[in-house]
């Protein structure tokens, strides 16, 4: 019943928002607060019953070969986590924003989060799909959100290239429900086993392809950098920190459940497409003279370590692989909301403009430091311990070179990184550069955001001690352990 | 008689890829996306065909054709309409902004 109600309130959210406006004409910050609260606490909740007692609920109490079932297991309430501090504080860095102003902002945030929470429970490859669609349309919505010219290309573009991959993971269920007649996952695990190879060859090239192409990995990465730069800063931590981890949890799970068993290729293909991402977007995010572009393309850089952690197909690398998508959630999220209330007081967002803030936001900067010290990979933090964990993990699956593509493509990251660092550090000389001239503008309160930044960064140096104790080791790698044990999740959805 | 339907829906498919990545018209590579989308319901159409299959109407006798797979093209037609709706929407926005639909003179669409 939880896991049903994780969907349900942001649903009825998104539908009450509208309702709302036109009767009342103008929206309250706190009535919108409230939805939020009650729809992260149904998503906490949800995750609260997949940890301790991991659940199936059977919609209209269909069987699992006719009907759908919402599976709620460890691996799921990892991400339901993730989600749901993610939209949060994206939730409340857009409160603090706009307020309780743009309707349609809102009831598409709250149709996000409801089609998120659906793609993390599903059990059900159709409704996946169709969760995967919902979530789409109104991502490409929130991407063009502004109506500005730059925002409505990326959007279009975040379309196009959106629909192409969601029609490959169509063709591919398409032809999964032609060799098998079942659409459940858990019975699909089952009936792929004894499926000709060709057939299975195919499917799992349209899965991956379809999934890769909305993850944003590095081949088919053209709408990542415009869509995350050009969106406002709530959002663009909402698409770079939540909604790519969402993608990572549908690779990962129709990777793991399908293909573990039957098809080893999957994962290799998995691991060189993240390798080529984390090159391709590190060397990328070196030419960037725009911040906000410039920590797009290390999004995609760092999907490709999480792709890498995903390919090692053991126990180790999927714990690690999360541990990761958790890390890059807190960071990236802080590194954007801090760049993009950093670049609003400078009004450009050319790094080599974005000089003598260090005098003027001293506690920003240093958020900002140690949020990109964290993605670096500096011992403390927990990015550091992240990489560690894939590639140990990648190495203990028999190849190196991912693990010396992790090395090197942090060599990169800290070149770039404190690039910026060092901009905002140096002293103001505006007038040096072929700029418009600086106009110091009304100081703006922004503590809510700095709040945020400020714990996450904590958080940052938190996680990077955790792994030292036994207990938080534990429960990693019981993530990891779900991930993989694919006959424990065929046992809870068939009830055998 | 169902071969040829897979054979036309794997043309229509590459046809639809094919128009999106050649053609520089914003409004071809919608219809490309069109094409793609319906090549892909045809498949799923196709495969719930049974030789000699009635509809699965209620009063029915005999073998009838799997109802599922026309349950999931409705699913997958309506999608598929709001997702092309809304990239028309975002066509005639840019439309009013560059007075063109031609990739190649729009900036940030090329490469």
């Amino acid at each position: 019943m939880t896991l049903v109600l994780a969907i349900m309130v942001p649903l009825l959210s998104a539908f009450l928002v509208p309702l709302f406006h036109l009767a009342r004409k103008t929206l309250s910050v706190g009535l919108i607060g409230i939805m939020g609260l009650a729809s992260i606490s149904a998503a906490l909740a949800a995750a609260h019953t997949g940890w301790y007692s991991p659940a199936v609920s059977l919609l209209g109490g269909w069987a699992p070969d006719i009907g759908i079932a919402l599976v709620g297991d460890r691996l799921s309430s990892a991400f339901l986590l993730m989600t749901a501090i993610g939209s949060g504080a994206a939730l409340a860095c857009a409160l603090e924003k706009f307020g309780g102003g743009p309707w349609r902002f809102y009831a598409l945030f709250f149709l996000m989060l409801g089609s998120m929470n659906g793609i993390l429970l599903t059990g059900d490859l159709f409704n996946l799909f169709v969760f995967y669609e919902i979530f789409s349309v109104a991502a490409y919505l929130m991407v063009a959100f502004s109506m500005s010219w730059q925002a409505l290309e990326a959007g279009l573009k975040y379309l196009v290239l959106g629909t192409i991959g969601a029609l490959f993971i169509l063709l591919g269920t398409a032809f999964t429900f032609m060799a098998t007649g079942v659409l459940n996952m858990a019975l699909l695990a089952e009936a792929l086993a004894s499926i000709p190879r060709e057939t299975l060859t195919a499917i799992s090239a349209c899965l991956v392809l379809g999934l890769t192409i909305k993850t944003g990995a590095f081949p088919v990465h053209f709408w990542l950098p415009d869509a995350h730069s050009s969106a406002q800063t709530a959002v663009s931590a909402l698409l770079s920190g939540v909604l790519i981890k969402v993608s990572i949890y549908a690779l990962m799970r129709v990777c793991y459940i399908f293909f573990l068993g039957t098809n080893g290729a999957v994962f290799l293909a998995i691991t060189v497409i993240g390798s080529f991402s984390v090159l391709g977007g590190h060397l990328m995010a070196l030419r960037q003279d725009d911040i906000k572009r410039l920590l797009a393309y290390s999004t995609v850089a760092q999907i490709g370590y999480i792709l890498i952690g995903i390919g090692c197909a053991s126990a180790a690398g999927a714990a690690a692989a999360v541990f990761h998508a958790f890390n890059h959630m807190l960071m990236k999220m802080g590194l954007f909301i801090t760049a993009g209330n950093l670049s609003e007081e400078k009004g450009t967002r050319e790094i080599c403009g974005l000089t003598g803030l260090w005098k003027s936001h001293p506690l920003w900067v240093s958020a900002f430091a140690v949020l990109s010290a964290s993605i670096v990979g500096i011992p403390p933090f927990n990015g550091f311990m992240s990489k560690w964990f894939i590639i140990l993990s990648s190495a203990g699956a028999g190849t190196v070179i991912p693990a010396l593509v992790i090395a090197a493509g942090t060599v990169i990251s800290a070149a770039y990184y404190l690039r910026v660092l060092s901009a905002f550090i140096s002293p103001d000389e505006g007038s040096s550069y072929d700029l418009p001239p600086y106009v110091p503008r009304k100081p703006r309160r922004r503590s809510v955001s700095f709040a945020i930044v400020g714990s996450f960064a904590l958080l940052c140096l938190v996680l990077g001690v955790m792994p030292f104790s036994p207990i938080f080791r534990e429960y990693f790698s019981s993530i990891g352990q779900t991930a993989v044990d694919v006959e424990a999740y065929v046992g809870l959805v068939t009830g055998r | 008689m169902i071969l040829l339907s897979y054979a036309t829906a794997v043309i229509i498919f590459c046809i639809g890829l094919y128009t999106i990545m050649i053609r520089r018209n914003l409004f071809k590579t919608v219809l490309g996306l069109a094409l793609m989308e319906s090549a892909v319901l045809l498949i799923i159409v196709s495969s719930g065909y049974i030789p000699g299959g009635v509809p699965p109407i209620a009063p029915f006798s005999g073998p009838a054709v799997n109802p599922l797979p026309h349950a999931f093209t409705l699913t997958a037609i309506v999608i598929g309409a709001s997702d092309i709706a809304l990239a028309l929407a975002f066509i005639v926005k840019l439309h009013r902004h560059y007075r063109t639909v031609d990739l190649d003179r729009i900036r940030g669409l090329r490469g």
